[in-house]
């Protein structure tokens, strides 16, 4: 579960047009505790985030979504009990 | 190598001065004596105005002045890039076969300056003691000229331009002052910027020149707007023969200009203006005057570039105040609901999460009405 789930944060990212920077600043907003480089690390799938951590990072992209129009399109922690490869 | 006002009457009439920087109260005057030049600093050296000073000092070389008396009467304090500055100029300056002499009347900032191997390369002198090569009459000058501008009210703050601009357009306006004097054949010299999509004059030796920009942003043409939209240089070798601009050919002629050279300006490798040089005569500029304008036009782009990093940083630092703040308010409200429902700081933030999701409100928003209601859990899920 924790390569794809990786891959849809950096989707996600891409897909909002956040760059890695702006995207931590978003999750540093939100209260997240990673620094910048774990964050990267959690997006590539080098290191797995928390479950609060993904959904710190999940938010922050959701609230870009919501800006650019769309709903909560990535979802959290406790809505993907399963994620079949 | 440049000098060409050397032994003629002093180019800039009295002097050149640049600054007014509002955060700092900062200050340069800049006047010509023989072979050397005095910079009198006021004010706080901060990033900002070791911008300028920076510039001021590599206009000074490039126009031909090895040697450089830098007066810091009354510099409060300077930080590590100031310090940097000063410290590369001097460096340069030993290397063109000059050198940097600072005066300082506080030991304060003279203690600064007493490092090892800057030490070498800058010959300090306390305020008081005799200083080599420099005429009574100079030294007063350059004071004069300090006090003067001390003594002129700001109103640039008032009016609210940032203190980037306000040092770049310094920075910029001499570099039009020393292009004017060290081009030969030079009546006049101004700085085209595009700010806000239009282009402005933002510096101008006299207001003839200015006219002269002015004419062209009216007509719509001209070496100055050309070379500010195409990025490469525009030379007018003679405006009677010159097909190019019809509009604006003949108001320059009425106004005794007969050849413009537009050198392009360079922000981050983008055209964002141009440095123009004006003469009342035809074929005034040659080959060593066009290059002698490149150097000034290159100096005046680096001020660009580098005053466009300092904007972003400033941009930055923005962005992570507000992101701060927003951090402290939903921290906050993790707090009251953590002592409300006896829950943890990330089921805290997890009931944040679901009133943002389900409200469509931004987590921020929802932690502000959190922390700001006072009544027991109205947004209890």
């Amino acid at each position: 579960m924790t390569e794809p789930a990786a891959d849809v944060l950096d989707r996600s990212r891409q897909d909002a047009g956040l760059s890695h920077d702006e995207l931590w600043l978003r999750y540093f907003a939100l209260g997240g505790m990673s620094s910048a480089l774990q964050l990267e690390a959690y997006l590539y799938g080098a290191l797995e985030p928390t479950s609060h951590d993904h959904d710190v990072i999940a938010h922050a992209l959701n609230e870009r979504f919501v800006e650019l129009g769309g709903n909560h399109p990535v979802p959290y922690a406790d809505d993907e009990p399963a994620v079949d490869s | 190598m440049i000098a060409r006002w050397l032994g003629s009457t002093d180019p800039f009439g009295p002097n050149v001065t640049v600054g007014d920087h509002p955060l700092a109260d900062f200050g340069i005057t800049a006047s010509f004596a023989d072979e050397r030049a005095v910079l009198a600093v006021r004010g706080e050296v901060d990033p900002v105005s070791a911008l300028v000073l920076g510039s001021l000092f590599d206009a000074v070389m490039a126009s031909g002045y090895p040697a450089v008396l830098m007066d810091l009467p009354n510099a409060n304090s300077i930080d590590a890039m100031g310090l940097a500055v000063i410290a590369s100029a001097a460096s340069r300056l030993v290397a063109q076969g000059g050198g940097l002499t600072i005066r300082f009347s506080s030991t304060g900032v003279a203690r600064v300056f007493d490092i090892g191997w800057m030490a070498e390369l800058i010959s300090h002198a306390i305020q008081g003691s005799p200083v080599d090569h420099l005429a009574p009459a100079q030294v007063a000058r350059a004071v004069a000229a300090v006090a003067t501008r001390a003594a002129a009210p700001n109103l640039r703050t008032l009016a609210g331009i940032s203190a980037t601009e306000e040092a770049v357009d310094s920075a910029l306006g001499l570099v039009v002052a020393l292009a004017r004097a060290a081009v030969d054949g030079a009546d006049g010299a101004s700085v085209t910027l595009r700010r806000l999509g239009q282009l402005v004059t933002v510096a101008a030796s006299d207001t003839t020149i200015s006219d002269m920009d002015t004419n062209q942003y009216a007509t719509g043409e001209g070496p100055c707007i050309d070379a500010s939209l195409e990025g490469r240089w525009f030379h007018a070798e003679s405006l009677e023969e010159e097909t190019r601009w019809p509009a604006f050919s003949p108001l320059a002629r009425a106004l005794g200009i007969e050849a413009i050279l537009s050198s392009p300006l360079l922000s981050q490798g983008q055209p964002v203006g141009a440095l123009n040089i004006y003469s009342r005569t035809p074929l005034a500029f040659a080959t060593k005057e066009q290059e002698l304008a490149a150097v000034f036009a290159a100096e005046a782009s680096r001020v660009l570039t580098a005053a466009q990093a300092v904007a972003v940083d400033e941009q930055l630092t923005r962005r992570f105040q507000e992101a701060l703040r927003t951090r402290e308010v939903i921290a906050e409200a993790q707090g009251v609901i953590m002592a409300r429902q006896g829950v943890t700081e990330n089921e805290a933030f997890d009931t944040l999460r679901h009133l943002s999701q389900s409200s469509g409100a931004s987590l921020r928003e929802r932690a502000e009405g959190v922390v700001g209601s006072t009544q027991p859990t109205p947004d209890s899920p």
